[in-house]
């Protein structure tokens, strides 16, 4: 069993290594980092503490004053793309945990004992997968009430079926492989042998996972905010978005601009580093 | 077994994953929902008007035959009235139908043939700059939110340089033609990056397959390998990915429907949201939900007919 | 040997280029095809055997991998840096090749009767429509395919696995080729199966006089089916012989262990023996090769010699005809 928990912890670090070692990744792994390091600042208040303090008239444009011109209210445009930093790294984070929790237990759980449980959890993932997932996520959030937790909860019980297949599907595959039998014949529990053996063994997937829902969910928050069902009381690029679109026909693009820039790189960073991370850890994948 | 048997077989599996589906909206709709009351009467409604409003929406009868109303729906598409415009919302749904699909059908083919052949393209040149350029590009496009999308486009070329209308819609082809063709163009854009990657990773799965090493060893050229022996193995996905997308289309296009003002499904289920009007937003959800299982079972059927791999199970 | 040559490798080298460097996967290796003998090509997995059968079909994917350097004659005509749509006549229809895995080589969503009649139409465009037809009944006749006339019509899964490579075998020889290459043909396939696909390769040779590159690790089937061997090791023919000398005279110590591994063999006393002896260690990587003597590290007899101070081993004469050893200490023939 540990040379397979040491074989998995190993891909990982070589796969990091190959990020480090490839100019592309490593700058988008770097991208990811200050974008992270700044929502722990702004959340610290330590970095762009003033987003809701006016500095000067209503819709400045960008210029020497403010780098990104102000909003409606004298804001800095500037100021609040980057304490929205802050909420778009909260909603990819905890979005990203509720599906791979409710994911990969789900998964294990049915790939493991397989049988009644088995196709129960198939049931109900092909019902919920059955729901066209805009339509699940606006029925959801809209029942749920506009606020920051119904964005959680919303984007989180939509995103968790694709790897919750992908879970079931690999963890069939390892139920027959000998270190479990190793581990049946010292006598090992159900919730040991599914914790300590079968789930570091599949660590790379989620780690896969987490950078698409990281992705999918950031940019589905727009869709939330635009439905007025998004994230209230803090800046999110989503809101930033939406709020533009009664601006754009007064000329003012800045805050359309600089949310839409932000949010841009942060999600093209994490495509280019969850291909990198694919490419190394699953290498069937590979040169796709 | 034939294939008359296999379709009624796989139409039973319907049956339990349509339940669960109508469970699901009955739990969200019915059990987590807050009281229509109070959307509908207000705060200062009075016991006997919230007791009145209750029954006339079926909601004090036990839990398990409202369930069981909810089913009915998904057969009957007898959704109720409106609470906002109280019209009978299956006549809503089929008059935005329309709209939504002048813009969708249109969408759904150019993008396909356009993200397709591109897809082969790179294929054909596969780790040649070309290709590399592409998927640069794809990824790019898939990072930009749609919203954006939608929002510059109007304003940059419907609004700044007027090439577009600007919003608006008529009714009956070709009078609809004016205003649909920028939302098109737009959808073509942000759906461009995703289409493109998945058709050149299906494409490329194929071209390392060992019978492509055969074909390549009977003298045959690249073309030949790519358009004859690999193209007809990845229909088989294409075609399935093709399909599966049918039931958005008549969901219609959030963003582009009501920036475009077109009356579609899209314009619809965003009023629902706004005006908190749950029969219609339920009806939606019901609607794609059927459509969207239904395009699944004519994939599986249609699966088993283009591959004769698929044994009949 | 007194036959005609029809296919001469020389000196081939043929490079990958990986993440972590160029790597040789043939490196330097130089073998004969006659008309109407098998050459049998030994050796484990990435001994580079198969990379060598590639090269001479032109099927090297490039990037990453090239042939670097030697030559490749067919007939007297060289095919490296010929022209591809040169290339294209002699393949399938002057050199065929038949693969390993018969359940995947097929094209899955053709029938049986469509994949023989492409290499048909492709290089006999004389022939009509009915006339291929014809032929494609006749080869799947010809390699003992029960009721011809409906199996043209099944697609591949309808097919077990040695039918498949009976079909394999009728596409390769459906245009009579100079060469068929074949690269374990077998070794997917079960042992009664295994025996009757020789069988049938044998039977075809001899009907129609095509030399043969049998590329495989199973030293049973060498013994059975070719005329002359190579022993590759580490992308190097490190011992070259007619089959009865090899089999009668092994000269390099890891024939001897291949030898030594087959489980009714034993080049010692020709008995069958009692315990299976395998061979000690493991192939080095192409990436870090030790200098001198590539098998150094698993050799009994290896010596200081070996370990690079005389250089590579080169092959040399040993005793017998045309048999040839790249090794300092080659065994004392018992």
């Amino acid at each position: 069993m540990s040379t397979e928990v040491k074989k998995s912890n190993s891909l990982l670090k070589a796969a990091l290594l190959k990020i480090v070692s490839e100019k592309v990744s490593l700058i988008a792994l770097i991208i990811v980092a200050i974008y992270f390091g700044t929502a722990l600042l702004t959340s610290l208040n330590l970095v762009a503490s003033t987003w809701n303090t006016s500095i000067g008239a209503s819709y400045l444009a960008p210029g020497a004053d403010a780098l990104f011109g102000t909003d409606i209210f004298g804001r800095s445009v500037a100021t609040r793309v980057i304490k929205a930093t802050e909420t778009a790294v909260a909603i990819g984070v905890v979005v990203s945990i509720i599906a791979i929790v409710i994911g990969t237990t789900l998964g294990m759980l049915a790939g493991y004992f397989g049988g009644i449980i088995d196709e129960i959890i198939v049931w109900f993932y092909t019902t919920f997968s059955s729901i066209p997932s805009i339509m699940l996520l606006v029925a959801i959030a809209f029942i749920l009430g506009k606020g920051t937790t119904t964005v959680f909860l919303s984007l989180g019980l939509t995103s968790w079926v694709g790897l919750c297949r992908i879970v079931r599907a690999e963890v069939m595959k390892h139920k027959e492989r000998e270190y479990i039998a190793a581990a049946n014949a010292i006598g090992a529990t159900h919730s040991r042998k599914l914790i300590k053996h079968i789930l570091p063994n599949i660590s790379h997937l989620l780690i896969i996972n987490f950078t698409q829902t990281f992705d999918s969910a950031v940019k589905a928050e727009v869709v939330l905010s635009f439905l007025g069902l998004g994230v209230v009381g803090r800046p999110s690029w989503g809101t930033m978005i939406d709020d533009s679109k009664l601006e754009l026909a007064r000329g003012v693009w800045w805050q359309l601009a600089a949310a839409t820039l932000a949010m841009f790189v942060i999600v093209l960073a994490f495509n280019i580093l969850g291909d990198a991370l694919r490419d190394a850890l699953d290498p069937k994948l590979k040169g796709k | 077994m034939n294939l008359y048997a296999y379709i009624l077989r796989r139409l039973l599996y319907v049956i339990p994953v349509l339940l669960g589906v109508c469970l699901v909206i009955f739990v969200l709709f019915n059990l987590v929902a807050p009281d229509p009351a109070f959307i509908l009467l207000g705060k200062h409604a009075t016991h006997q008007q919230i007791a009145e409003l209750h029954h006339e929406l079926g909601m004090d009868k036990p839990f398990i035959a409202q369930y069981f109303d909810t089913v009915k729906t998904a057969f009957t598409f007898d959704f109720g009235y409106s609470w906002a415009s109280k019209q009978n919302i299956w006549q809503m749904i089929k008059a935005g139908a329309g709209p939504s699909l002048s813009v969708t059908g249109p969408l759904f083919v150019i993008s396909n043939i356009f993200a397709i052949s591109l897809a082969l393209l790179v294929a054909f040149y596969r780790g040649k700059l070309i290709d590399k350029f592409v998927l640069v590009l794809s990824i790019a496009g898939m990072s930009i939110p749609s919203l954006a999308v939608v929002l510059f486009g109007q304003w940059f070329f419907a609004y700044k340089l007027g090439l577009f209308e600007i919003s608006g819609y008529e009714n009956g082809f070709p009078n609809f033609i004016p205003y649909v063709i920028l939302p098109v163009i737009l959808y073509v854009f942000i759906s461009f990056g995703g289409d493109t990657r998945f058709y050149r990773t299906v494409i490329l799965d194929e071209a390392y397959q060992d019978y492509v090493r055969t074909a390549r060893s009977k003298g045959l050229s690249e073309l030949k390998v790519m358009f004859k022996h690999v193209l007809k193995n990845s229909m088989i996905p294409i075609l399935t990915q093709i399909i599966i997308q049918i039931p958005y289309l008549i969901l219609g296009l959030i963003f582009a429907e009501s920036f475009f003002s077109i009356p579609g499904l899209g314009a619809m289920t965003i009023n629902a949201i706004n005006n908190s009007d749950f029969p219609v937003i339920k009806a939606m959800t019901i609607l794609s939900a059927v459509a969207f299982i239904l395009f699944g079972v004519i994939t599986d059927v249609l699966y088993t007919v283009v591959d004769p791999r698929m044994k009949l199970k | 040997m007194n036959t005609e040559k029809i296919l001469e490798v020389k000196d081939l080298v043929v490079e990958f280029r990986t993440e972590r460097g160029v790597v040789k996967a043939v490196n330097g290796v130089n073998f004969e095809v006659h008309k109407g003998k098998t050459l049998g090509i030994v050796g484990e997995s990435g001994s580079g055997k198969s990379v060598s059968a590639l090269a001479i079909m032109g099927l090297i994917p490039n990037p990453p991998g090239r042939v670097a350097s030697g030559q490749i004659l067919y007939r007297g005509k060289s095919l490296v840096n010929i022209d591809p749509s040169e290339m294209r006549k002699i393949r399938g229809n002057k050199i065929a090749m038949i693969f390993q895995e018969p359940m995947t080589s097929l094209n899955p969503v053709f029938t049986i009767g469509n994949q023989i009649e492409e290499v048909i139409e492709l290089h006999q465009p004389h022939l009509s429509a009915s006339e291929r037809a014809a032929k494609a009944v006749d080869m799947l006749r010809l390699v003992g395919i029960p009721s011809p006339e409906k199996r043209v019509k099944e697609y591949p899964h309808q097919l077990s696995g040695g039918m498949r490579q009976r079909v394999m075998i009728a596409i390769a020889l459906s245009c009579e080729p100079d060469i068929l290459i074949a690269d374990e043909p077998t070794t997917a396939l079960d042992v009664t199966i295994q025996a009757q696909i020789l069988e049938l390769m044998n039977k075809l040779q001899k009907e129609l006089g095509m030399g043969i590159i049998l590329i495989t690790h199973d030293l049973g089937v060498v013994a059975e089916t070719c005329d002359h061997v190579a022993v590759m090791y580490c992308g190097q023919i490190v011992e070259s012989a007619d089959v009865e000398t090899l089999f009668n005279h092994p000269s390099h110590p890891y024939t001897k262990g291949l030898m030594d591994s087959i489980p009714d063999f034993d080049s010692t006393s020709g008995h069958k023996k009692e315990r299976l002896q395998t061979i000690e260690g493991m192939v080095p990587s192409l990436f870090n090769l030790p200098t001198g003597c590539n098998f150094q590290d698993r050799c009994s007899k290896v010596t200081e010699a070996c370990r690079g101070m005389n250089g590579d081993p080169t092959l040399k004469p040993a005793k017998g005809d045309d048999h040839f050893v790249a090794c300092f200490n080659p065994l004392e023939n018992i």
